[in-house]
C-alpha cells in the first residue's frame, strides 16, 4: 500500500494507454514519455505495461505502507527518500514507513516512479491509464489527492537487484529549447507556402496551457491559402470538414497559436492539421514545460522510422543490461 | 482526388473528398469495412469520419507504405452499387429551447456572432427561415446518418439525409465556450451533436437530449455492450418533445429502465442519394410502424 | 531575525497577485503574513496553484508583476 500524503499537481496513474478504442472518441491518454516509463518499469522487474504514477512538475509525497522497490525516471525531480536524495534511473529500496518526496523541478516536467508489482488499479477497457476529461481508469478516474491509498499488485517476476543503473548515456537530458521533429502532411496543403515555412522556422513559446490534452505555442499568425469554404466545413479558412486527428498532430486553428495534440486529446474535429510529431519526439514533447522554446524540425516518413527503432534499441540495450547484471 | 497522407509514423490519414457528401461518406465507410474484414496485422485502430479516414497503425508490423498501397487497392476495388448498409433507426428525443442550454448560450454572448438572439434565431434567420419553429420543424422532419463519432467517447456528428439545398449550415461560435451541459443538441457546420459529456463546444447550441449517449457506469439496457451510444451508419432522427415528456424519460434513465426506440434497416447509398424525400419517408414510416 | 527568504514557485505558468481580476491583492509588499498564507497565484495545465508563505514573516517585495510568466523554481517573493 501507498499512501498519499500530498498529491503533487497533478499525479496520475498510467501504462502504455488504451488502445484500440480511437474509433469511439476514446483517445489513448497512457504514459506521455514512453521511454522514461518503460525503463522505470524494467527497473523494478515489472512487465512493460504495468501501472506507474506520472508526476507533472511538482511531485507528491507518498508514504510506503510495505518494503518494496522502486524506480524513478524521466525529467529531473529530484526524488528524497526522508529528506535524503535518491538516485533516479536506478533500483532502489524502501521499507515500510519510509517517505518519498520531491525537490522543485531542475530539468524536464514529469517524472514517472514504478512500483514493482506495479500500482494496481482495475483495468478499464484493458488499461489502467487515467483519462481525466471523463472520469475513466486510473485511481478513481482522477489525479490522485491527499489521502488516496495505493494498492501494489503482486510481484509476480524475477526481482531487479536494488543499485541497477541505467547507463548515463541512456539517460535523456533536456534542455529549455528543444527540437521536435514532425511529418509534414495531412491537411498542409492548406497553409500558404510562406506560412509553411515560418511554421518551420520560427522558435514557439510552449504556453501555460500545456498539459496532457495538448500543448498550445505562441508565435507568429499562419496564413491559408484563401478558397470558397468546402460545403460543411465551416466558415474560417483553417476549418475542414471534420475529420480525425492523429496523436502529435498539430493544428492552427484561425493561424493563431498551434495546438499539438496528445495523449488525452479530442480524437476529431474541424481544423486542418499541419503535421504529426513523430513518436520518438512525444517522449521528448512530455518533458517540455511551460514558456521552453520548441523549434519544429521536417523529416521523412523513413526518418522518422529510423528514429523510432533507435528508442526501441536504447530500450532492448536496458533490457539486456538489466537482465545480465540486475538479478 | 483522394489524398493519402502520414500521420507521423503510427497514421496514415485518407482524404476522400474536401466537401461533405452522403456520398463521400458512404464510401469511407465501404472502404474501412473491408480493411476491418482483412485483419491485417499490425492495425490498431480504424476510424471512419466523414469525408475521410483513418487509420493508427504500429509501423514496426505494417509500414505505412504498405497499408497505403493497400488501401488503394481497396479504394479500387470497393463499389457503392454492391455497398449494403445495415444500421439502426434511432428516435432520440430533445427538448428545443430547454433552460440548461439557454443559460448556458447566454453566459457566453459576447463570443457569438449575434450576441443579441439567442443561437437558435440567428440560425433560423442565416439560413432563411421564417421563425425558430420553421427551423426546428427542418431539424426534425428528417433523420440524420451518423457520419462520425469522436471529439470525445461517444460524441455522434450527424449529417441530414437531405439534397445539398436542403441542408442546414451554420458557423461555430467566433470563440468557443469554456462550458457546455451535459448532453446539449448542438449544431457547427453541416452537423448536428450532442455532447455526451459536460465540456468545451463551440456548435450553436439548440436543446438538449432527454436521453444520455454516454454512460460510464453501464447502468442501461443499450449501453450492455459499450459505453458509447452512436455508431457510424446509425440513422438518428431527432423528435422535438415537451417539458413533460422529457421530465418523464429522466425520470426512467434515473430507474434504470430507459431504452431508446430503435429499428433494424438495411438500405443502400444509392436508395439515399436518388430520392431522399422518399427514403426519410420510408425511414420515419418504419420508425413508428 | 532579518534574514530574507525567497517564495519560490515550483511550477511554471503565470504569476497572478489576485484571487482573481475583480478582486484585491492576496497580499501587499510591507504586509505581515503567517505561514501557509496564500500570496498569489500559478496558472498551469489549466489548474491555479496556490503559492504559501512557508513561516511567519513580512512580504518584503515582489519579484514579478501581476500576470508575468513565471518559471519553475523562479523567485516570486521574497520574505524578510
Amino acid at each position: 500500500m501507498i499512501h498519499v500524503l500530498n498529491p503533487g499537481l497533478q499525479t496520475t496513474v498510467q501504462d502504455q494507454g488504451r488502445i484500440g478504442y480511437y474509433e469511439i472518441g476514446m483517445p489513448p491518454s497512457g504514459a506521455m514519455d514512453k521511454y522514461s516509463y518503460t525503463i522505470a518499469n524494467l527497473l523494478v522487474g515489472n512487465d512493460e505495461n504495468a501501472a506507474a504514477l506520472e508526476i507533472t512538475y511538482m511531485g507528491p509525497t507518498l508514504e510506503f505502507r510495505e518494503n518494496t522497490v522502486i524506480a524513478v525516471t524521466g525529467g529531473e525531480i529530484p526524488p528524497k527518500i526522508n529528506g535524503k536524495p535518491i538516485p533516479m534511473w536506478e533500483t532502489v529500496s524502501v521499507a515500510s514507513g519510509d517517505q518519498l518526496s520531491f525537490d522543485f523541478v531542475k530539468q524536464g516536467a514529469r517524472v514517472y516512479l514504478a512500483v514493482a508489482g506495479g500500482v494496481d488499479v482495475p483495468a478499464i477497457m484493458e488499461s489502467r491509464s487515467t483519462y481525466t476529461l471523463c472520469g475513466i481508469g486510473g485511481f478513481e478516474g482522477r489525479a490522485l489527492q491527499q489521502g488516496d491509498e495505493l494498492r501494489v499488485g503482486p510481484v509476480a517476476r524475477e526481482s531487479v537487484r536494488v543499485g541497477t543503473r541505467v547507463p548515463d548515456a541512456l539517460i535523456p537530458q533536456f534542455a529549455k529549447s528543444h527540437e521536435i521533429r514532425v511529418v509534414i502532411g495531412l491537411c498542409s496543403y492548406r497553409l500558404t507556402a510562406e506560412s509553411k515555412q515560418s511554421f518551420l522556422s520560427q522558435e514557439w513559446t510552449v504556453t501555460p496551457e500545456a498539459n496532457r490534452v495538448g500543448y498550445r505555442f505562441k508565435g507568429e499568425r499562419l496564413g491559408f491559402v484563401p478558397r470558397e469554404q468546402p460545403f460543411g466545413a465551416g466558415s474560417n479558412p483553417s476549418n475542414v470538414v471534420d475529420l480525425g486527428y492523429p496523436i502529435g498532430s498539430i493544428q492552427v486553428p484561425d493561424g493563431v497559436e498551434p495546438i499539438a495534440l496528445l495523449n488525452d486529446a479530442v480524437t476529431g474535429g474541424g481544423y486542418a492539421t499541419i503535421a504529426t510529431v513523430i513518436s520518438a519526439d512525444l517522449n521528448r514533447m512530455a518533458q517540455i514545460k511551460s514558456n521552453e522554446k520548441v523549434r519544429f524540425v521536417s523529416v521523412t516518413l523513413e526518418e522518422a522510422l529510423q528514429a523510432r527503432s533507435e528508442v526501441k534499441d536504447r530500450i532492448a540495450h536496458i533490457k539486456q543490461a538489466i537482465a545480465e547484471n540486475g538479478r | 482526388m483522394i489524398r493519402y497522407e502520414y500521420g507521423g509514423d503510427e497514421f496514415v490519414f485518407v482524404e476522400l473528398a474536401e466537401e461533405m457528401s452522403l456520398e463521400a461518406n458512404f464510401r469511407g465507410m465501404a472502404i474501412t469495412r473491408k480493411l476491418r474484414e482483412r485483419q491485417l496485422p499490425g492495425i490498431l485502430d480504424i476510424c471512419p469520419s466523414n469525408a475521410s479516414y483513418m487509420i493508427r497503425v504500429d509501423p514496426d508490423q505494417l509500414h505505412p507504405d504498405a497499408l497505403i498501397a493497400e488501401l488503394k487497392n481497396l479504394e479500387e476495388s470497393v463499389s457503392l452499387d454492391d455497398f449494403e448498409i445495415s444500421a439502426r433507426l434511432v428516435d432520440v428525443p430533445v427538448l428545443f429551447e430547454d433552460p440548461w442550454t439557454h443559460e448556458a448560450l447566454m453566459r457566453f454572448r459576447e463570443r457569438h456572432q449575434d450576441p443579441n438572439s439567442t443561437d437558435l434565431e440567428y440560425a433560423a434567420r442565416i439560413n432563411g427561415f421564417k421563425s425558430k419553429g420553421e427551423l426546428i420543424e427542418a431539424i426534425t422532419g428528417f433523420p440524420y446518418l451518423v457520419s462520425m463519432v469522436g471529439f470525445v467517447p461517444g460524441l455522434p456528428w450527424c449529417y441530414q439525409m437531405v439534397p445539398r439545398e436542403q441542408q442546414i449550415e451554420v458557423p461555430k461560435y467566433v470563440r468557443p465556450r469554456t462550458f457546455t451541459p451535459e448532453r446539449a443538441f448542438g449544431f457547427g457546420g453541416a452537423f448536428a451533436v450532442i455532447y455526451p459529456v459536460q465540456g468545451a463546444g463551440g456548435y450553436q447550441l439548440f436543446g438538449i437530449a432527454a436521453a444520455p449517449i454516454y454512460d460510464r457506469e453501464q447502468r442501461l439496457p443499450d449501453f450492455k455492450d459499450a459505453i458509447t451510444f452512436p455508431k457510424q451508419g446509425d440513422i438518428f432522427r431527432y423528435r422535438g418533445i415537451t417539458m413533460d415528456e422529457y421530465e418523464s424519460i429522466r425520470k426512467q434513465v434515473e430507474d434504470g429502465t430507459f431504452r431508446y426506440l430503435t429499428k433494424e434497416i438495411t438500405f443502400t447509398p444509392d436508395e439515399v442519394t436518388e430520392n431522399p424525400q422518399r427514403f426519410s419517408e420510408n425511414v420515419l414510416g418504419r420508425l413508428y410502424e | 531575525m532579518s534574514e530574507n527568504k525567497s517564495i519560490i514557485s515550483p511550477v511554471p505558468g503565470i504569476f497572478y497577485r489576485k484571487p482573481s481580476p475583480d478582486k484585491e491583492v492576496f497580499v501587499n509588499e510591507g504586509d505581515s503574513v503567517k505561514a501557509g498564507d496564500v500570496i498569489g497565484l500559478i496558472e498551469v495545465m489549466k489548474n491555479f496553484y496556490e503559492i504559501k508563505a512557508e513561516a511567519d514573516g513580512i512580504v518584503e517585495r515582489f519579484c514579478v508583476e501581476n500576470e508575468d510568466i513565471v518559471d519553475a523554481g523562479q523567485e516570486v517573493a521574497v520574505m524578510k
